[in-house]
């Protein structure tokens, strides 16, 4: 038989088959599979795209680079020529005057069209409301921080001098893109035009300025000119993109891929399972085909090339309607949510429709062919001895491909392999665990049956007599319900620990600046005002210069040279007082004896990162000065927590000579606002950073995260239905059967309902005990090894899961059974 | 088709088919011998659970024996692989069942096409629609084996065997599952259709009267052949 014959053959058996319903479980499956994945795909790249935004809010741009000069315009030309869009600014601080008073300020100064991403806000008046502008400042005009309005006792409409230059004031500066990203060592914020910073007369030779070129493009354009300009920036130069941007969004922003990932997997795993069993379904009742086609003198290859195409004519079609599906939900969810969710880059990408497709084939290949590859298996004799199966697939093969399929799709949703790896082997040992602590619930019901009515009993046989076809449904369902349960956990576990991290009085103002003869006088104005506040930190701010007596730059790996660390000037403590939130890792905290010892504690990440070990020697320089100090400790320390935070702790007695000033950080309500007017006012030199919006947007991205969470939830829950539908109609025929039978034999339709209702809720209800179980163990694993949470007993789920599991299960098969109480047992007693 | 037409077509020696169960091995078929010329027809007869469906399994390649050699037009089945043995059924043989062995799935006039487009042959639906006209079902062609009686679908069935033009037919029980009048019509139709193919026919029946339509019998009782005459050099 020629293959076009074949193919031919194989379409016309396809659309009969189909029209006859028997590929439609398998097909409807492949199309939740894709749609799950793709609406999953096309939403997470939306809102992983829209949060990557939103944190170039933050950074005012996709890419920033800083330098200490005016960079080669050829960089610039470059970056014109790759479709990016580049603003410049100019940084420097000076002295601001008006009407005879003076105070240092952050100048920031731009061209219209910044920032490139996120958007300025500003209010007319000092404290009055704010809202967005699309304008940076004219030229003649400057924008002040409230801060620095309030000290200089400027009004919207007076002048200022800036230099030599004299700029009309004519709003005030509440929100700015970039400020949090060097928010320290800050002093308060004058905006105004890069045309009237030559007027100014402040860029002299020698005077400190900071350059920062902003870009903004599409992703690849971004990722390919970052590259390219990696390879040319020296060490004056610094790169900072979205994720580097921000720490505390950059983490949350990790934490939420790593959650989509992780629910999405779930999703496809579930339809996997629902597509094996369909599959399964679809092979069996095809055995006596391919017997009648082998006995027809079709060879096995022959036989294979008859079924292969009509699977890979399915997964193409119903993978393509899974993809318009879940094309459409994923809209469907973007209107509903369309206040909520970030401005997206506007198109769709093709690449979550290719990934459906991917998905489609993968967990078709991996789930669907080893029970399809038993059709070639069939013996030929089978058209005389109906009971005749082919041996089941080798488990290898099962597994194996199965396995293959995972490994896929895991990869390509997490693109991280201790989590990959901890859910896989989680599951692996679990499924052999679960199945076995299946088995060993039904032979408990088994056990009891006797003291049970007959709907019950005919229920518990139903059960035990499919033996481990019931315990693979057991396992489906509990995976289903496991899966959920997990998800549940994890999300109010991860929100709550993030909401920890957030307290209502979360800090939401830093105070830095603050000069060791004022001390007292703050720490008393804090108190008078009931402002609950953070230690006041020393600061002391100096360089790290040698490793073990090494220059830095030679002392740590090539990557590390460009260490953020490395490159300015550090902010060094000291407190006998370990900080809350830090934990140590290594080594030891102070002991009463290590005052004026030179020792010092490191942040871990930034050990690791230079290569910092136990006992190491670093050498640091303040002003004019060298000392060094040994390593006596690791710490890790929260920096999402917006409270001071520190890379070096020295003990006390070590850096307290150098020039010190304070910091601490402290929560105000909106309300309160004016209460920093009298900070500054009583104490000038103190500058107060407000933090307040740019942890406003850290909880908008979480409440997102949630969103997208529930979103993806729904559908784990609907694959779980098409598992548990899947295993439904793999037992239908038999169920058909037996209920006519029973019919036959007298049993009325109330008992058969009762019965099936019996045997549903208790495969729902031991599927939950076994769930329950499962999540205990992979909650464990999670916790621990993957999202650092703290872990302990979940008991709800042992109630609910088993609740759930029957409930749903129960519904389920009851609806799914009706056909057995519907069909006239004449005719399937005849069919049969 | 073939030209051992006049000669052996079937020839077993020494066959024996012997299956392992719970209370030890059990010889379904024990030293059968039997050779059947071209043409010819010969019915086996017995009880059930005397081995004839065995083998006819056997003879006609969808099963291997214990012991003992198939020759089935020329060609030594032991030696085939399961394709091989394929290529020999589609090739040489034809079959009806009990049980019919329709796909239902497919039409009337689709399930008489099929052995011919595994063939690979163009004319596949005319040659069809001729055989379904032969067993008066022209009307029937678009009917699937659910909408068809029990008389009906084994007429399709007989159709779909004597699609190939095959030098053997096997025959298992084909009036098994019909009522008597049917059956007889059944019988009379696959043997006209024999003799206008001139093919060589194995009916395994249990029925005296239907086996007594065919030129020899071979009875078995335990899975031996017994009281029957064998042909043998």
């Amino acid at each position: 038989m020629s293959w076009l014959a074949r193919w031919r053959l194989a379409l016309r058996l396809l659309v009969r088959d189909w029209r006859a319903g028997e590929q439609r479980v398998l097909a409807a499956a492949v199309v939740i599979a894709v749609a799950a994945s793709t609406a999953v795909g096309f939403f997470t790249d939306r809102l992983s795209r829209g949060m990557v935004n939103q944190s170039a809010d933050f950074l005012g741009a996709d890419l920033v680079l800083e330098s200490p000069r005016p960079i080669d315009e050829a960089w610039l030309t470059q970056a014109s020529a790759r479709d990016l869009k580049v603003s410049e600014t100019l940084q420097f601080a000076s002295m601001v005057v008006h009407d005879g008073a003076l105070q240092l300020a952050g100048v920031k100064a731009v061209q219209p069209d910044f920032p490139l991403r996120g958007e300025l806000r500003t209010a007319p008046a000092l404290y009055a409301p704010d809202a967005p502008v699309d304008t940076a400042p004219e030229v003649g005009e400057a924008w002040l921080a409230p801060r620095l309005m309030q000290r200089l006792q400027v009004q919207a409409g007076d002048y200022v001098e800036v230099g030599e230059h004299r700029l009309r004031v004519t709003r005030a500066l509440t929100f700015e893109p970039g400020q949090a990203a060097q928010a320290f060592g800050l002093s308060p914020r004058l905006l105004m035009n890069l045309a009237d910073v030559a007027a100014t007369g402040v860029v002299q030779p020698g005077s400190r300025l900071s350059y920062h070129y902003l870009f903004a493009g599409p992703e690849v354009a971004v990722d390919r000119y970052r590259n390219w300009l990696a390879d040319r920036i020296t060490p004056g130069h610094e790169l900072v993109g979205v994720r580097e941007g921000q720490r505390a969004i950059g983490s949350a922003l990790e934490r939420a891929e790593r959650y989509l990932g992780l629910a999405t997997l779930v999703a496809v795993v579930l339809a996997g399972v629902a597509i094996a069993m369909a599959a399964r379904r679809y092979s069996e009742r095809h055995f006596d085909m391919s017997a009648m086609l082998r006995c027809l003198g079709a060879s096995q290859r022959e036989v294979l090339g008859l079924f292969l195409p009509q699977l890979a004519l399915v997964a193409v079609l119903a993978s393509a309607l899974g993809c318009v599906v879940g094309w459409a939900a994923q809209y469907g969810l973007l209107y509903l949510l369309r206040d909520l969710l970030p401005v997206a880059p506007s198109g769709t990408r093709a690449w979550p429709i290719l990934a459906g497709f991917a998905t489609g084939l993968v967990t078709l290949g991996g789930f669907a062919l080893p029970p399809l590859l038993r059709l070639r298996a069939v013996s030929p004799l089978r058209v005389l001895r109906r009971d005749l199966a082919p041996l089941p697939s080798q488990a290898w093969l099962v597994y194996g491909a199965a396995l293959i399929a995972l490994l896929l799709l895991m990869w390509r949703y997490t693109g991280n392999w201790t989590l990959t790896l901890a859910v896989l082997a989680g599951a692996a040992a679990m499924a052999a665990l679960l199945g076995l602590l299946g088995f060993a619930l039904l032979a408990v019901g088994r056990l009891g049956q006797r003291q049970v009515g007959v709907a019950w009993r005919f229920g518990i046989n139903n059960l035990w007599r499919r033996g481990w076809g019931s315990v693979a449904q057991i396992l489906a369902f509990s995976l289903a319900l496991l899966a959920m349960a997990v998800i549940t956990l994890v999300r109010t576990d991860l929100l709550d620990a993030w909401r920890t991290q957030l307290p209502d009085d979360v800090p939401n103002h830093f105070a830095i600046n603050i000069l060791p003869e004022q001390l007292a006088a703050v720490e008393a104005f804090f108190d008078t005002h009931d402002v609950p506040r953070s230690q006041l930190y020393p600061m002391v701010r100096g360089r790290l210069t040698t490793i073990n007596e090494q220059p830095v730059q030679r002392a740590v790996t090539k990557e590390a040279q460009s260490d953020n660390a490395l490159n300015r000037e550090l902010n060094l403590t000291w407190t006998m007082q370990l900080q809350e939130d830090n934990r140590i890792v290594a080594g030891r905290w102070w002991r009463t004896d290590d005052r004026g010892q030179p020792l010092v504690s490191v942040e871990a990440q930034l050990a690791e990162r230079l290569g910092i070990g136990m006992g190491d020697e670093l050498g640091f320089r303040v002003g004019g000065q060298a000392f060094s100090a040994r390593v006596i400790s690791l710490r890790t320390v929260e920096w999402d927590s917006f409270r001071p935070n520190f890379y070096m702790v020295f003990p006390p007695g070590v850096i307290d000579d150098f020039a010190i000033t304070y910091m601490t950080s402290f929560y105000l309500d909106a309300g309160d606002k004016p209460l920093l007017a009298e900070l500054v006012q009583r104490f000038p030199a103190v500058s107060v950073l407000e933090m307040d919006q740019l942890i406003e947007q850290v909880e908008r991205i979480f409440r997102q995260v949630t969103l997208a969470v529930e979103y993806v939830l729904v559908f784990v829950l609907l694959a779980g239905f098409a598992v548990l539908f899947a295993a439904l109609q793999s037992s239908l025929d038999e169920r058909l059967y037996e209920g006519a039978l029973l019919r036959a034999l007298g049993g009325s339709r109330r008992q058969l309902r009762a019965g099936h209702l019996a045997e549903f809720a208790l495969l729902g209800a031991v599927a939950g005990l076994v769930a329950a179980f499962g999540t205990e163990l992979l909650t464990w694993l999670l916790y621990t090894q993957v999202l650092n949470l703290d872990y302990s007993i979940k008991w709800q789920v042992w109630i609910l899961a088993p609740l759930a599991g029957a409930v749903l299960v129960g519904a389920a098969g009851f609806h799914g059974t009706r056909p057995v109480l519907q069909r006239s047992p004449m005719l399937l007693l005849r069919e049969g | 088709m073939s030209d051992t037409r006049l000669n052996t077509i079937i020839a077993a020696r020494g066959l024996g088919k012997r299956v392992t169960t719970a209370a030890g091995p059990l010889d379904i078929l024990s030293d059968i011998d039997l050779e059947i010329n071209a043409g010819e027809s010969v019915a086996v007869l017995g009880v059930s659970g005397s081995g004839k469906s065995t083998l006819l399994g056997l003879l006609a390649g969808l099963d291997l024996p214990s012991r003992g050699e198939v020759l089935l037009a020329d060609e030594a089945l032991h030696l085939l692989d399961e394709d091989g043995r394929a290529r020999v059924r589609g090739q040489h043989v034809g079959f009806v069942f009990q049980s019919f062995q329709l796909l239902p799935s497919l039409t009337a006039l689709e399930n008489v096409m099929l052995p011919l487009e595994l063939a690979g042959r163009q004319d596949a639906r005319s040659q069809a629609v001729e055989l379904l006209a032969r067993v008066d079902l022209a009307a029937r062609e678009t009917h699937y084996p659910k909408q068809l009686s029990g008389g009906e679908q084994q007429r399709v069935a007989l159709a779909r065997a004597f699609a190939m033009q095959p030098a053997i037919l096997f025959a298992d029980e084909p009036t098994g599952n019909l009522d008597s009048a049917t059956g007889r019509r059944i019988i009379d139709l696959l043997f006209d259709l024999n003799r206008e193919h001139r093919t060589t026919l194995v009916l395994v029946t249990h029925d005296e009267q239907l086996a007594a339509r065919c030129q020899r019998r071979i009875h078995l009782d335990g899975g031996h052949i017994v009281a029957a005459p064998v042909v043998s050099r």
